[in-house]
C-alpha cells in the first residue's frame, strides 16, 4: 500500500532550476503518466522519487514517510530504465533474482519468485541466456521482470518503450497495462509519447519546463485542455489553433476575411476586442456530405485542400484557413485532388477558446 | 524525520573522509618529486645538515650553474648527455612510429590466419627483461661495432617501442570506421591515398600519443643504455645520473638538478597527451 | 612477371618483424646457444665449447639463485597486488571528485613519467639513513631518535624497494581503472541501487565486474615491463647488502658484467624471461575471460 506525494519539490543544478516546486499526489494503485516534451524534467522528477537524484527543495513522501534523504534501497521501489540497464555479466535468471539475493532471500525463494516472474512475462526459456543474446523486446521484458520480482510499493518507469519499434511498442503497451491489472501497484510512468500516455494512464500529468501544466484523466485532458500547450500536445493530429479577435457584434474575426460566431458556451466569457485563440480538432472539421450528423451550433467554412492523406477508413485533409495550416478529417472518403475547394462543417459545440495573452482556456 | 537527518549526516561524514584520504594520497604522490625539485635549489651544506634544515635559508642556482658549467667543476657533461638523449629518443620514436603504424594498420584492417598469435608474439618481445636482453645484445653489438654509438641505441629503442606502438595505433585505427576508407576508395582514391587523406587524419591523435609514449620510454630507459653506452659520446641522461655518484659519496644536489632537467620535458609531453593516452590504452585493450 | 606477391598485411608487418628479429630474436637465440657454453667475455674461445645443460644445473642447484628467484616472485606478487588495490582506491576516490578532476588526473600521472633509475635515486635519497627525508621527518617529529637503516636491514630494504616500485606504478593502475570507471554505463549502477544494493554491494556486484577487463589490461601492461623494477633495485641497493635484496635480474647483471660469466648469466636470463612471459600470458588470458564475461569479446 503506498501513495506518493510530492510537496513543492524543486531541483536545481547549480544555479539552474529545472523543476520548479511541483505538487503531485498519487493514490495507491494509481497508474500515473508523466508526459511532456524532451527536457521538461520528467526523468528528473521520477529520479527524485526513486532517490537517484537529491532534491533541492520540498518533500517527497512514499506512504506516510518523508524519504528526502533516504537512499533508493530504503524506499521499496523498483524502476525500469529506458536502456534496460540489465547486468551484462549475469544471466537472465540472475538478473531477475539479483535484488532478492541482495535482500538475503534463500535460494528456494529466489528460484520461485524468478520462475513466477518469468512465467508472467514468458521469459522461461531464456533464463540461462545472457542479456547480450536477447532481442530488444526480450530485454525490455527482463527489465520489467526484474522490477516485479520484488513486489515493491511503487513502480517507476522511465520511457521503457522508446527503444522499441512501433509494432513491439504497441504490443508491450498492452502487456504493461495487463501487468498493472495483475499486480495492482502504484505506477509512475514517464514518456514523451502522448499515445502511450493516453492508453496507459489512469491520470495524465502534463509537464513543461519543470512545471505541471495540467493533470487529469486521459479524457479530461483531451476534452478540456487547460491551455494551448496541452491542446497541441495531447491528441493526434494536434489541435488546430487559429488566432482571432472578438468583435463588438459577438462574432469572431479570424483574419483573411473569415468570420465565425463566438460559440454559445463562450459568449459570456469573452469581451469585445479580446484577442483569443480558437482551437478545434480535425475530427470536428469535416467536409459537407462526409461528416457525422451535427446537432447544435455549427459553421460552414470554405477551404482549399492543399494535400490529402488517405488512411483507409478516413482521409486527412490539409488546407489553409485564415492564413494558417489546418487539418480536417473526411469520413467515407472519396478521392480528393490537390487544390480542390470544398465546403466544411465546423462543429462549434466542440471548439475551444483560449485567451490570446495567457494561452489559458476560457472555459 | 530524524532518519533523514541521520542519512544526511552519514553522507557528509563519508564525503569528508574521502576528501582527507584523497589529500593524503595526493601528498604521497607529489612530495617525493617536489623534494627533489626543492633540493636542486639548495646548497649542499643545507641538504646534508644535521639536524635537518626544514625551512630553506637560501635557494640558489649553484647546482644548475655547475651542471651546465662543463666538466671543469667536477661537473658532468650534461649538455652532451642531453643532446644524446634528445637525438636518440627523437630518431627512435620517429622510426618506431612509422614501423608501428604499418603494423598497427595491418592488425586493425586485415584479417589473416594466426593474427592473435602474431600479436601476442610481438607483445611478448617487450616482456623480455632488459637486463637479460642486454647480455646477448652486448655481444652482438660489440661484434658489429655498434656499441657506444647513437645508431646502436636507436635500433634497440625502436625494437623496444614497436610492440607498444602497434598496440596503441591498432586501437585507434579500429575506432576509425572501415567505411570511411571505403568511401574514399569509391570516390577514386587508391588505398594508399585513402589511408593518408582519410584514415590517418582521423587517427592522428592516437599516433601522436603513441609517439609520446615511445619517446618517454626511450628518454627514461636505463637497463640497456647503461650497458650499451660507454663514453660521453653516447651516454644518455639516465646513465649520466650515475656520474654524480662516486665510490662513497653522492652529489645529491647536482643529481637533483639533472633529475629536474630530465623530468621537465617528460611532464610537458605527458600533460599534452594524457587524454589520448588513456583512450588509446583502453580502446586497444577492451574492444579486443 | 613471375614475381612473388606477398599479402599486403605481411608487407605492412615486415618492418616490425625484421627489427624485432634483429634486436630481440637473434640475440635471444645467441644467448640460448651461449647458455650451453662456459662463455666468458674475457675469453672469446670459450664460446665454442659445448657444455650442455651445465649452466642450468648450476643455477638450479644454487641456493642463492633460488633465493633471488623467490624474492623476485614475492616482490612481483606483493607489488602488483598492492599497486592494483591502491590504484583501484585512488581511481574510485578521484572518480568521486567533481571539481578539479582534470588537475588531479594529471598529478596522478606524475610518478609514471619518472625514469625508473631516477625513482631509484630519489628513494635512495629519501630513505638515506643519514640525510633522507624519512629519517629526518621521523626524528624531527620525535618518533625515533636513531637513524633507521632503511636500505641496510633486509626487511626494511625490501619494504623500501616495494615502496618505490609501488610509488611509480600505482598510477598506471589508477589511470586505467579510472578510464574503466568512466566507461561504465550509469544505468546498471542505478538499477543496482534501486534493487537494494548498498554502496559496497553495488561495487562488488556491478562496478567490479565492469572494471575487471581494465584491471587485467593494467596488469598485462605492467607485466610487459615488470623488469623496469631492475633499474630501481640496481640503484637503491644493487641486490645488497650481502645479497639481502638480490633479485633474479640483479643477479644476472652481476654474473654477466661483473663476473663476466656470460653463459651462466644467459642461462639465468632465460629463466627470468620465462617468468615474465608466464605473467604476461596469464594476464592476457584473464583479460580475454573478463571480456567474454561482459559480452565484449570478438
Ligand atoms: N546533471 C545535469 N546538470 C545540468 N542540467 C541537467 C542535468 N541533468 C538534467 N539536466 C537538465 O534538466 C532538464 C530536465 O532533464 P530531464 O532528463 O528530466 O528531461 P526529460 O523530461 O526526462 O527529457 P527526455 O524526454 O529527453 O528524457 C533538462 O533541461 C536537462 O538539460
Ligand atoms: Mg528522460
Amino acid at each position: 500500500m503506498a501513495q506518493v506525494h510530492l510537496k513543492n519539490v524543486s531541483k536545481s543544478y547549480g544555479a539552474l532550476e529545472v523543476v520548479h516546486g511541483i505538487n503531485l499526489d498519487i493514490d495507491h494503485n494509481e497508474f500515473v503518466v508523466l508526459v511532456g516534451p524532451s527536457g521538461c524534467g520528467k526523468s528528473t522528477t521520477l529520479r527524485m522519487i526513486a532517490g537517484l537524484e537529491s532534491i533541492t527543495g520540498g518533500d517527497v513522501l512514499i506512504g506516510e514517510n518523508i524519504v528526502n534523504d533516504l537512499p533508493p534501497r530504503d524506499r521499496n521501489i523498483s524502476m525500469v530504465f529506458q536502456n534496460y540497464a540489465l547486468y551484462p555479466h549475469m544471466t537472465v535468471g540472475e538478473n531477475l533474482g539479483f535484488s532478492l539475493k541482495i535482500a538475503g532471500k534463500s535460494q528456494d525463494q529466489i528460484d520461485a519468485a524468478v520462475a513466477e516472474a518469468a512465467a508472467i512475462l514468458s521469459l522461461t526459456e531464456y533464463l540461462e541466456r545472457k542479456p547480450g543474446a536477447l532481442s530488444g523486446g526480450q530485454r525490455q521484458r527482463v527489465a520489467m521482470g526484474r522490477a516485479i520480482v520484488r513486489h515493491p510499493d511503487v513502480f517507476l518507469f522511465d520511457e521503457p518503450l522508446s527503444n522499441l519499434d512501433a509494432k513491439l511498442r504497441a504490443q508491450m503497451r498492452v502487456e504493461i497495462k495487463k501487468l498493472h491489472q495483475k499486480i495492482q501497484t502504484t505506477i509512475v510512468y514517464v514518456t514523451h509519447d502522448q499515445v502511450e500516455a493516453m492508453t496507459l494512464a489512469d491520470r495524465i500529468v502534463i509537464m513543461r519546463d519543470g512545471h505541471i501544466e495540467q493533470q487529469g484523466t486521459p479524457l479530461e485532458v483531451f476534452e478540456a485542455p487547460a491551455n494551448t500547450f496541452v491542446a497541441t500536445f495531447i491528441g493526434s493530429p494536434p489541435m488546430n489553433l487559429l488566432d482571432g479577435i472578438v468583435q463588438q457584434d459577438g462574432t469572431l474575426q479570424l483574419g483573411g476575411g473569415v468570420t465565425l460566431n463566438v460559440p454559445q458556451q463562450y459568449t459570456a466569457k469573452t469581451r469585445p476586442g479580446q484577442k483569443v485563440v480558437l482551437g478545434f480538432r480535425a475530427d470536428n472539421l469535416m467536409p459537407c456530405g462526409h461528416s457525422l450528423p451535427m446537432e447544435g451550433e455549427s459553421a460552414e467554412i470554405e477551404m482549399t485542400v492543399v494535400l490529402s492523406e488517405p488512411l483507409g477508413t478516413e482521409t486527412l485533409l490539409f488546407g489553409a484557413l485564415a492564413g494558417q495550416e489546418v487539418q480536417a478529417k473526411m469520413l467515407n472518403p472519396r478521392p480528393v485532388s490537390n487544390g480542390e475547394r470544398m465546403m466544411f462543417n465546423l462543429d462549434l459545440t466542440r471548439v475551444h477558446l483560449f485567451d490570446g495573452e495567457s494561452q489559458k482556456s476560457l472555459r | 524525520m530524524d532518519i533523514n537527518l541521520r542519512h544526511r549526516i552519514r553522507a557528509r561524514l563519508l564525503k569528508a573522509a574521502q576528501m582527507v584520504t584523497l589529500f593524503i594520497a595526493m601528498s604521497i604522490i607529489c612530495i617525493p618529486g617536489l623534494w627533489v625539485v626543492l633540493n636542486s635549489f639548495r646548497p649542499t651544506v643545507e641538504i646534508m645538515a644535521k639536524p635537518p634544515v626544514w625551512i630553506p635559508n637560501e635557494l640558489n642556482l649553484d647546482h644548475y650553474r655547475a651542471m651546465f658549467g662543463g666538466v671543469g667543476q667536477g661537473g658532468v657533461p650534461v649538455l652532451q648527455y642531453f643532446t644524446n638523449s634528445l637525438i636518440i629518443s627523437i630518431t627512435s620514436t620517429l622510426i618506431a612510429i612509422l614501423v608501428g603504424m604499418a603494423g598497427g594498420y595491418a592488425f586493425a584492417r586485415y584479417r589473416f590466419k594466426g593474427k592473435g598469435a602474431i600479436f601476442i608474439g610481438l607483445m611478448l618481445t617487450r616482456a623480455v627483461p632488459g637486463v637479460a636482453l642486454s647480455l646477448p645484445l652486448f655481444i652482438v653489438m660489440a661484434r658489429t661495432g655498434l656499441i657506444d654509438t647513437h645508431i646502436g641505441l636507436i635500433i634497440v629503442y625502436v625494437a623496444m617501442n614497436v610492440p607498444f606502438t602497434i598496440w596503441l595505433i591498432d586501437g585507434f585505427f579500429r575506432q576509425v570506421p572501415r567505411e570511411l576508407a571505403e568511401a574514399a576508395e569509391i570516390d577514386g582514391c587508391t588505398r594508399w591515398q585513402a589511408f593518408w587523406k582519410v584514415e590517418f587524419p582521423v587517427a592522428r591523435a592516437g599516433v601522436a600519443s603513441a609517439g609520446i609514449f615511445a619517446f618517454l620510454t626511450s628518454w627514461n630507459e636505463y637497463a640497456l643504455a647503461s650497458q650499451l653506452t660507454r663514453s660521453t659520446f653516447s651516454k644518455t641522461m639516465p646513465v649520466g645520473l650515475r656520474d654524480f655518484t662516486s665510490e662513497f659519496t653522492i652529489n645529491w644536489g647536482g643529481m637533483c638538478a639533472l633529475a629536474v632537467l630530465m623530468i621537465i620535458p617528460a611532464l610537458i609531453l605527458t600533460f599534452l597527451v594524457q587524454k589520448h593516452l588513456i583512450a588509446g590504452l583502453t580502446f586497444g585493450g577492451v574492444k579486443g | 612477371m613471375s614475381r612473388l606477391k606477398l599479402p599486403q598485411w605481411f608487407v605492412l608487418l615486415l618492418p616490425a618483424i625484421i627489427i624485432l628479429s634483429a634486436v630481440v630474436l637473434i640475440p635471444l637465440l645467441l644467448s640460448l646457444y651461449s647458455s650451453f657454453t662456459p662463455y666468458r667475455l674475457t675469453r672469446p674461445e670459450t664460446l665454442y665449447k659445448w657444455i650442455g645443460t651445465f649452466n642450468y644445473e648450476k643455477a638450479i642447484t644454487n641456493a642463492n639463485f633460488w633465493a633471488a628467484f623467490g624474492r623476485t616472485v614475492l616482490l612481483l606478487t606483493i607489488a602488483l597486488n598492492v599497486e592494483m588495490l591502491l590504484g583501484l582506491g585512488l581511481a574510485l576516490l578521484v572518480n568521486r571528485v567533481t571539481w578539479g578532476q582534470r588537475g588531479l588526473r594529471t598529478l596522478m600521472m606524475f610518478p609514471m613519467m619518472f625514469s625508473p633509475v631516477l625513482v631509484g635515486f630519489q628513494f635512495k635519497f629519501i630513505f638515506n639513513d643519514n640525510v633522507g627525508l624519512v629519517n629526518n621527518a621521523l626524528q624531527s617529529l620525535g618518533f625515533s631518535d636513531v637513524a633507521i637503516p632503511w636500505l641496510v636491514d633486509a626487511n626494511l630494504a625490501m619494504f623500501s624497494i616495494i615502496f618505490a616500485e609501488v610509488w611509480t606504478s600505482t598510477s598506471v593502475f589508477a589511470i586505467l581503472i579510472l578510464a574503466g570507471l568512466f566507461a561504465i554505463p550509469r544505468d546498471p549502477l542505478e538499477a543496482a541501487k534501486v534493487d537494494g544494493c548498498t554502496p559496497w554491494q553495488t561495487f562488488r556486484h556491478i562496478t567490479l565486474p565492469y572494471l575487471m577487463p581494465f584491471i587485467y589490461i593494467a596488469l598485462a601492461i605492467r607485466s610487459l615491463d615488470v623488469a623496469r623494477a631492475y633499474d630501481i633495485v640496481q640503484i637503491m641497493t644493487n641486490g645488497g647488502p650481502a645479497r639481502r635484496t638480490e633479485l633474479i635480474w640483479t643477479m644476472i647483471g652481476r654474473t654477466g658484467y661483473v663476473d663476466a660469466k656470460m653463459g651462466y648469466a644467459n642461462a639465468m636470463g632465460y629463466i627470468s624471461i620465462f617468468l615474465a612471459i608466464f605473467f604476461t600470458i596469464y594476464f592476457f588470458k584473464k583479460l580475454n575471460a573478463a571480456r567474454t564475461e561482459l559480452g565484449m569479446g570478438g
